[in-house]
Parts: C-alpha cells; sequence; structure tokens
C-alpha cells in the first residue's frame, strides 16, 4: 500500500518530519479512495441532506429518519464490486456483513436488505453466470443466518459488465429515538475492540478498491462468517439497553486505522492504543498489517472502564471476543504503541481529512450523437419478440434469487418481494416502503437524465404501495475519475440528482460513492444506484386479485423515448437513442395523483411501468394473476407514435392502476381534480394478453405460456446450457 | 400459562415465536437461554427456527449437544407439549427426540416460498383444533427441509399415526412429502413451515386462520392440563 | 489404460480463516470432554474416478480439470490431489 509522492510530500510537511511505517500504512489507507472519498467529496455537498424527519449526530455511518412515535429508521447502502469479482461468494457476503454493521452502529437493529446485482452477459458468458450464481448463494448465506431478511433488490445483466461484478447492498434498521447511540467520549473512556479476531484476510482491501481491476493476483479477500455477525448483533443490542456504549464504529475499508482516526476525529479526542492488546487470528503479524487488517466482523466500542465490567459479561455470554485496546486522551491524536513503544503519532485531522480533490471534468466524445434516434422495423405482430423479452435475463423474473433469500424471517414483511416496492410493518402501527433502482443503459445514454430516471423509478416503486418517498439513498459507481470524461458524466448524475432531490424535498439520507469499476476492456458504464424509502401513516395499498371484467387505466405519457430501453438493445442490438426524460412538473402530479387514489381505497393495485414498458408492465399484471387483458393502443396517452414506441418506450412518471368497472367514474373524477393525463386503455379477461391497434391485433399470447416462460428462464439460464 | 422460547447462539426466529406467543395468543413467554438450566414451571416449551451455531457441520447438530437438550428431554417424558420449528425440529432430530432427519433440499438451494399443509394427525397438542386433512398456506424457509426416513422406519411412522403435516406437492423432496412429524406419545412436534410467520393477517396474503389453529390447539390442551 | 481414484481436497488457504471449523472445535469437541484437540479444519473433497495411463497423468490431469472449470477458487483455496489404484 503506497502513497502518491505529492500526498506523501504533504503528508511530510503537514507533520514535520518523516512519517514511520506505520504512520505511512495509516494514512495510505485512510487517504485512499474508498475511506476518503478524495474526489467526490466536494460535489456531494450539493445534495440536500436534511430535512424535516433527518436526526443528525456525529460519527454516524447510516442516516436516521424520525418515523414518529419514539421511533426512528436507519438507512445505508454499500458495494463490495472488486471483492466480489474475484471471490463472488465471499464478497457479496462481507458485503452485506458491512453494511450492516454500519445501520447497528448507530444502535439500530437490522430489519431488512435489499441488494443490486450487477453482471456480464450470463447468456454468453460462463464466468458472468459463476459469478452469479455464487454471489447470490453468497448473500442468501450470510442473510439468512442472521435472520435478516432480504425484502427486494433488482439484477441486471450488461456486457460492460463482462469479467466483472457489481454488488450493491442496502440495509434498514430500526429502533426506538432514545436507544441512539449519543457517539460522545470522555478523557480517560476506554477504548474496545468486539468481535472477530484481526487476521491477515482483506489486508489493503480500500486500497484494493480504490485500484482498477488489473489482475486477479491480489490478497483482498475475506472470509464471510456470519455466526459471529449474528453473535455480535445481539451483544452490541444487549449492550446498548444496557446503555454501556458511548460511541461505536463499525471496522470496514481500512480496518482499524480508519475506525480509530474517523472515530477519534468525529469525537474530537485523542486515541493512544496498543497493537499487542488486539486479538489476532496468526501470532506472527506485523502491527503494520494489524493496523489496516479488513477482517469482517469487528467493531470498535468507546466506553468506560466501569461499563466495560458489564460488556465483557455480554461478550461472555455470546462467547464473542473483546479486547481494551486503548483509552481516549484529549491531545486530538491517534497514538498507536507496540510493546510500550510509540510506532505513529499523528494528529486525527491529518489522517481522516485527505485533501480534497477537484478533478477535471470533460464532456465525453461519445455522448456527441448517442441520442440520435434509430428507427426499426415495424411489424405486424409483436407477439414472437414480446416472448423473448419476457425470457430475456434483464426482463424474466427474479423469483430464482429472491427466493433463495428468507424475505420473511422478522416477522414484518407485508409487501414480498416480486413487486413494485416492498413493505415493512413498524411498531408504531406504520409502514415502510423501500426500494432500489439503477439504469445504466439509460445513465451511459443521458448520465444526467438516467440517474434522475433512478431516483423517479424508486420514487413511483414506493408510491404504488401507498407511501410518501421521506429519504434517498444514493450510491454513485463510475470508472477512473481521473479520466475527465468519466468525471464529467459522475458530475453529472450528482446534478441531475440533486435537482430532483431538491425540487422533491427527498432528502439524501446516506450514500457511497464507488470509482475505479474497471474491468479489462475499460470502464463500467455509470452505474448510480438509488434506493427510496417511502412512509405509510395508515394503511398500504393491499393488492386484490384482478378478476374478469376489471380495468386498466394508464397515467402519463408515452413519448417516443426507446433510448436504453431494452426493446431497442436487447432485441435490436442498438445503444443510443432518446433517452427517457423526467418532466419534474408530471412526475410530481402523477405522484400525488396515485397516492390519492391509493388512500380513497378505489383500486386494486397500482404498477410503475418501467423495464420493457408499457408492453412489458401489462404482461406482468397478467402473469402475476393468470387472466388475460386486451389493450387498446390509440388509447395508450401521450402523442401519437408508431406501435413499437406505445409498447416498448420506456417513458418515466407512468402507473398502470387496476380497479373494478364499478369504481371508474369516481376514479375519473379524482384523477381530473389532479389534473393529469390519464386514459382507460384495456379490460381484464380471457386467457391471452393482447394489444390492439386500429382495432386490428398486433400482439397475442397465451398468459399461461407467457407466465411459464417468464418464471422459469432465468433459472434456466443459471443451470443449464 | 408458561411457554418457553429457547434461545440458542444463532437462533433467529425466537422474537418472531416470543412476540406471537405472547402478543397475538397471550401466554406468558419467557426466553430460556441455552446456557441456563430449563425454568420448572413451563406448561410448553417452543424451539423457534434460526441457524444455531451457524448451521455449522450440519444444522442443529451442535445445538443438539446443549446442557438444555437433557432437560427436555425430562420434560417431554412427563407429557408437556414441545414444538420444534424450522431449525427447532432439526434440534429435536438431531437430538433424538424426533425420528428421521433433515437432508439439504434436492434443489441444493435455500427455498422461501408459501406452500400448502395437509393435516394427517389432529390428536397432538398443536393440531387438537384441526379437521383430519384440513389445509394450513404456510411460508417455508430452509436450506435443509427434506425430511428422510428408511422405508422400515416410514412404515412406522404410519403405522403410529406420527406424520403430523405433509406438503401438498413435492417442494424439496421430502420422503412421502412429510412436513412434520411427532414422537410416539405425540407430545412433541417438529414442522419445516413457519407458523409464527402466518398467524397474522397482515403479513399473510393468504389465509391466516388455519396457522393460528397451531397455537389454538396449544391453549386448547393446556386449559385441560390444568 | 486403468481406473485411478482421484481424490481432491478443496480449503481454505493458510492464514484465511476457517469460521466452521472454528465452531465444531470450540462449540463442540471442546465443550465435551476432548481437551487434546487443538484444531479442526474443514475441507470439501470430491472423489475422481478417470482413466489414464498412470497415477501421475491421472493425477495432472485431475488438476488441470479443477483448474480449468474453477472447481476451486485459487483466491481463498488450495487443493491437494492424491491418487490411488481404483
Amino acid at each position: 500500500m503506497n502513497l502518491e509522492s505529492h500526498e506523501l510530500e504533504e503528508l511530510k510537511s503537514k507533520i514535520g518530519r518523516e512519517p514511520t511505517s506505520t504512520e505511512l500504512q495509516i494514512v495510505a489507507a485512510e487517504w485512499s479512495e474508498h475511506c476518503s472519498y478524495k474526489s467526490s467529496k466536494k460535489h456531494l455537498k450539493m445534495l440536500p441532506m436534511d430535512g424535516p424527519l433527518v436526526i443528525k449526530e456525529k460519527g454516524y455511518d447510516s442516516g436516521v429518519l424520525d418515523v414518529g412515535d419514539g421511533y426512528v429508521i436507519t438507512a445505508h447502502i454499500e458495494s463490495h464490486n472488486h471483492p466480489s469479482a474475484v471471490e463472488p461468494y465471499g464478497g457479496a457476503a462481507t458485503g452485506v456483513g458491512g453494511v450492516i454493521r454500519d445501520i447497528l452502529s448507530a444502535g439500530t437493529r437490522p430489519i431488512a436488505l435489499l441488494d443490486g446485482l450487477r453482471f456480464g452477459d450470463i447468456e454468453k458468458d460462463q464466468h458472468a453466470k459463476w459469478l452469479f450464481k455464487n454471489a447470490v448463494t453468497g448473500i442468501a448465506d450470510y442473510g439468512n443466518c442472521l435472520g435478516i431478511p432480504t425484502v427486494g433488490g433488482e439484477v441486471e445483466f450488461d456486457e460492460c459488465y463482462t469479467n466483472y461484478a457489481m454488488v450493491d447492498v442496502a440495509a434498514i434498521g430500526f429502533g426506538k429515538k432514545e436507544n441512539l447511540i449519543k457517539n460522545h467520549a470522555k478523557k480517560g473512556d476506554l477504548v474496545v475492540l468486539l468481535g472477530g479476531a484481526t487476521g491477515r484476510d482483506g489486508i489493503g482491501g480500500s486500497q484494493f478498491a480504490s485500484d482498477s481491476l488489473e489482475s486477479e493476483d491480489r490478497s483482498a479477500v475475506q472470509i464471510p462468517d456470519p455466526f459471529i455477525e449474528k453473535l455480535i448483533i445481539e451483544a452490541i443490542l444487549e449492550a446498548r439497553n444496557e446503555k454501556l456504549i458511548h460511541a461505536m464504529k463499525d471496522l470496514g475499508g481500512g480496518g482499524l486505522s480508519c475506525a480509530v482516526s474517523e472515530t477519534a476525529d468525529s469525537l474530537d479526542i485523542g486515541i493512544e492504543m496498543d497493537v499487542d492488546k488486539v486479538h489476532t487470528r496468526e501470532s506472527d503479524m506485523h502491527s503494520d498489517e494489524i493496523m489496516i487488517s479488513e477482517s469482517q466482523e469487528r467493531m470498535l466500542i468507546v466506553t468506560d472502564s466501569e461499563k466495560l465490567i458489564k460488556l465483557q459479561d455480554i461478550c461472555k455470554k455470546f462467547r464473542i471476543d473483546c479486547s481494551v485496546i486503548g483509552h481516549v486522551t484529549f491531545d486530538n491524536k491517534m497514538h498507536v504503541k507496540k510493546s510500550g513503544k510509540t510506532i505513529a503519532n499523528i494528529s486525527t485531522d491529518i489522517v481522516a481529512n485527505a485533501t480534497l480533490l477537484d478533478l477535471p471534468s470533460k464532456k465525453p466524445i461519445y455522448l456527441e450523437n448517442i441520442e440520435n434516434t434509430k428507427s426499426f422495423p415495424l411489424l405486424s405482430d409483436y407477439s414472437e419478440i414480446m416472448l423473448i423479452l419476457l425470457a430475456s435475463p434483464n426482463i424474466a423474473s427474479k423469483i430464482w434469487v429472491y427466493g433463495q433469500y428468507d424475505h420473511e424471517v422478522g416477522i414484518r414483511t407485508v409487501v414480498k418481494p416480486g413487486y413494485d416496492a416492498s413493505v415493512l410493518r413498524l411498531d408504531n402501527g406504520k409502514f415502510l416502503s423501500i426500494k432500489i433502482d439503477g439504469n445504466p443503459k439509460q445513465c451511459y445514454i443521458n448520465p444526467r437524465e438516467g440517474a434522475i430516471g433512478c431516483f423517479e423509478e424508486a420514487c413511483r416503486n414506493v408510491v404504488c404501495t401507498g407511501a410518501k418517498p421521506i429519504g434517498m439513498l444514493d450510491h454513485l459507481q463510475f470508472g477512473n475519475p481521473k479520466d475527465p470524461e468519466i468525471f464529467w458524466t459522475f458530475l453529472e448524475s450528482l446534478k441531475g440528482l440533486t435537482d430532483f432531490a431538491k425540487d422533491f424535498e427527498i432528502p439524501c439520507i446516506g450514500g457511497k460513492v464507488s470509482l475505479y469499476n474497471e474491468t479489462p476492456k475499460g470502464s463500467i458504464k455509470p452505474t448510480p444506484v438509488i434506493g427510496v424509502l417511502g412512509l405509510i401513516d395508515k394503511t398500504p395499498l393491499r393488492i386484490q386479485k384482478i378478476n374478469s371484467g376489471d380495468c386498466l387505466i394508464m397515467i402519463g405519457n408515452t413519448k417516443d423515448e426507446l433510448g436504453g430501453s431494452e426493446y431497442s438493445e436487447y432485441i435490436h442490438k442498438f445503444i443510443g437513442g432518446k433517452c427517457p426524460v423526467v418532466d419534474f412538473s408530471d412526475s410530481k402530479k402523477n405522484m400525488n395523483a396515485v397516492l390519492e387514489i391509493i388512500k380513497t381505497e378505489l383500486i386494486k393495485s397500482a404498477h410503475d411501468c418501467s423495464k420493457g414498458g408499457l408492453a412489458v408492465a401489462v404482461s406482468e399484471l397478467c402473469m402475476t394473476n393468470l387472466i388475460g387483458c386486451t389493450v387498446s393502443l390509440e388509447n395508450v396517452p401521450g402523442d401519437k407514435l408508431d406501435n413499437d414506441k406505445i409498447l416498448f418506450s420506456e417513458s418515466h412518471s407512468r402507473y398502470l392502476v387496476t380497479f373494478e368497472k364499478k369504481n371508474l367514474q369516481n376514479l375519473e373524477e379524482l384523477l381530473k381534480k389532479h389534473n393529469v393525463s390519464f386514459k382507460t386503455i384495456g379490460e381484464f379477461g380471457g386467457e391471452s394478453i393482447q394489444f390492439t391497434a386500429d382495432s386490428k391485433p398486433i400482439l397475442d399470447l397465451s398468459v399461461d405460456k407467457a407466465q411459464k416462460t417468464w418464471l422459469n428462464s432465468l433459472k434456466e439460464m443459471v443451470m443449464h446450457a | 400459562m408458561n411457554v418457553g422460547v429457547v434461545v440458542f447462539p444463532g437462533s433467529n426466529c425466537d422474537r418472531d415465536m416470543f412476540h406471537v406467543l405472547s402478543d397475538v395468543f397471550n401466554l406468558n413467554v419467557h426466553y430460556c437461554w441455552h446456557a441456563k438450566p430449563l425454568p420448572e414451571n413451563l406448561d410448553a416449551v417452543v424451539l423457534p427456527g434460526g441457524f444455531s451455531y451457524g448451521d455449522r457441520l450440519r444444522a442443529g447438530v451442535i445445538a443438539a449437544h446443549s446442557p438444555i437438550i437433557q432437560d427436555i428431554k425430562k420434560i417431554s417424558e412427563k407429557g408437556i407439549p414441545i414444538l420444534g420449528v424450522c431449525n427447532g425440529f432439526q434440534i429435536l432430530v438431531e437430538s433424538g427426540l424426533l425420528p428421521g432427519v433433515l437432508l439439504k433440499n434436492d434443489s441444493l438451494n435455500f427455498m422461501c416460498e408459501w406452500t400448502n399443509l395437509t393435516v394427517e394427525n389432529n390428536k397432538t397438542p398443536f393440531t387438537n383444533q384441526f379437521e383430519l386433512n384440513q389445509k394450513i398456506p404456510i411460508p417455508i424457509a430452509n436450506g435443509e427441509g427434506r425430511y428422510f426416513v428408511d422405508d422400515e422406519t416410514l412404515d412406522q411412522l404410519e403405522r403410529k399415526n406420527q406424520i403430523v403435516f405433509k406438503y401438498d406437492q413435492v417442494v424439496n423432496g421430502s420422503s412421502n412429502q412429510i412436513a412434520g412429524v411427532c414422537n410416539d406419545d405425540g407430545n412433541i412436534v417438529g414442522m419445516m413451515p413457519h407458523p409464527e410467520r402466518a398467524v397474522e393477517s397482515e403479513i399473510n396474503p393468504h389465509d391466516n386462520k388455519p396457522s393460528s389453529l397451531i397455537f389454538e390447539s396449544l391453549l386448547k390442551k393446556m386449559d385441560v392440563n390444568n | 489404460m486403468v481406473d485411478y481414484c482421484v481424490h481432491v481436497t478443496i480449503e481454505n488457504k493458510p492464514g484465511i480463516s476457517d469460521p466452521e471449523g472454528k465452531t465444531i472445535l470450540n462449540d463442540l469437541v471442546l465443550k465435551g470432554t476432548h481437551q487434546n484437540v487443538s484444531k479442526i479444519n474443514t475441507a470439501k473433497m470430491l472423489k475422481f474416478t478417470i482413466t489414464e495411463n498412470n497415477k501421475e497423468s491421472a493425477q495432472s490431469k485431475v488438476r488441470e480439470i479443477c483448474d480449468e472449470l474453477r472447481i476451486y477458487n485459487p483466491m481463498v483455496s488450495v487443493v491437494t490431489i492424491d491418487a490411488f489404484d481404483a
């Protein structure tokens, strides 16, 4: 692990002497991109982070929202892309472990996980299939063992991830406001390391995450131990109940170096510690290795000598190790000793605050003509294309994935995976709705509008359950930021997200930046992943089964926006065209209208229209309800367009609402009042999914056949061929 | 009436079971930590689901060696009702309190889904309120849930009416689609599906009444005993 | 050409933790009366039956298969390959 030469000069001038080897290791870990956010931090400040429900406290690794009646929700998102690309099982599993400890650090119990997975083309690429399969097993084995339900997520395949893996994990916590850890420390307080032993695994991981993946010859692999993580969770929550914790931090990237320096810096204290006190797995570890090891399942706790005895009793009960490694001082220094001899003594302010960069940016050349549209040959029958789309890896049902995750444990899951957003019941009678969304295909064509689209899609999903969006998590994943063209796409995405968040008054409560996501063939497509949390005060929309004679209203306009669509990319292998653009005013009107009609209980279900466009959204309703539907394309709201554009365009702000015919008039009145663009486009019944244009059928597919294809396709891709 | 919920390191459905027994069925519920002796005043004991000891070596085998299992054996001989759910079932099987073994599902994957059970024995303390052959929509969530016994034992189970629940269809390759069994005396019942996840209508998308009968049966039994 | 039995043992590299082995040691074996056990490592074993000219080629062929098909992940695991007369 090395500092760049100018960084070394900077360090020398700041401390006024030559750094020791341990200091060099500590600073290199903490100044890495992964820990310091040095490339992005200046710009991230643009995101709105305050709101009426946001609770802020120094040293929190997760966002905290007040959900009323003395309860809080915590949320965070992380990725584990580089480790998962070389060892998908362990990489994905330890990714889950890390984000859970961020939730735990605030003093809340983790109650749900969501994960976003992205790989290369699993239809052609055996390696992508291997990565996918093992990442899913890793997540399942970890989350299931802990008893934290994985309630949602997304899976996407794109050639830009060939030989790579994107594993994003979001975690949600819940607890009493009075139990939140108020990070503080007094002089003489003790610093305790609790959990798994420190070993050589994961040495240099944060640095690794900040390098492009050039060779597989890395040793930064971490072994997951969900059993000890479960014991840590229970031990910490018991210690929290007993008020034994003054301050707490998870050991993540950069290991002890980062946890100690960041804790000291955020609490405005110093910490003196001795590496000999750290419980290690191997007896011959060098002190520098101990300082930067990224062994999993460890927590740093600040307590006092009286409380320590109780804390040790709890650790004994759960048979987890805990070592007093140091104490709090007031010189604001991170002072590391070995056998009483100083091996590092440096201001925490210097360690924890790398000099932030202001990297140059430049609009990429590839964007100049990418939004030029291309017309595809019009067909008289789209049935076959429809079946191909339903079987395609990005659109096929993800039941093979979420069926391996325990999504019921904790008995909170009201709306299960497979619908728009998942809904959890909370102890105060309210409900939390959550969803994460990404769309690298659109973000590649238009980094700004694509990112806004991800944000709006996650909002739409949450709105479909009857929830009002109250907070956002952003995970910004890009290639090498030193490439001005890549940095430009990062900035554009960030600006787009900022504009939407400000306009809709949805605060960003947590986030993460992951850069240097490069494959041997170059950078990944811009991959922001957005999580949205929504709150339901009374009852969520209870999805009812659709029966024959029920009607379908579409809200929102369909536009000439095939860019980045599955139809364009999967069927016609064309990357380009007009990227869908969110009209903020329409978006807001439509959200409010959908929320109100859900409240009036006039509808059976609300479904967002996104990947695969209207054709796929209608098919999903038919397949999950095992009923046919006939839709007239000329009734679809929006400009007059070619049939393929109406069927497959992925325009935003669109919703499909199903209801009993007798409610039609009431619904129409309500929607008119909201001044939204809408129309009844179809009626349910029969056994086939039918679309007509000018009274002529242009798509006709048996529901049974469509459903079997859609449900089984992904499993078959993984297990066979 | 006092019910104990046994907690091992790695149990993770203990809190769910506690909530259902105490908040839905108004019982006096006590967590029983595995390293402490079992309280003496219990009228029933539940071993909840989860991953005791991380399911290492084989699901349930390490917990089956806990001292508390000896206490459970002792009270089971007095006829006190004992229910093992999921990992609790695996522990009862590994400790020899119930016949058979639980193997990896034939999909080799962890499976979390809703399924339908049929009640095969309505004489146990957990099924006395059911009609014979009544259906129960209920979720499963396990990786090692495939119940296996040899043909001879299977015959014996059938003869002695020890098969309590069967799956309605082939779910994971279990012998005769068995989802739950009881001991010879009928007071110890083990089942892979999770009734505690199905008794509240808010989180049950199908019908919560059949699963509730499992606990109502226990209430009835304890009512008779007292 | 004769049949050989080739045992492939896959285990974590030295220095990489083995949580399962540790749990079996601490929570099962050492809780009993067997205090003289100091370490348990878990491993996975595959038994190949392969037709080859001699033991050496049976062994090297199986190694080739393991490498080619990623039967173990060299990032975390090592394999030991032993050939026997079938």
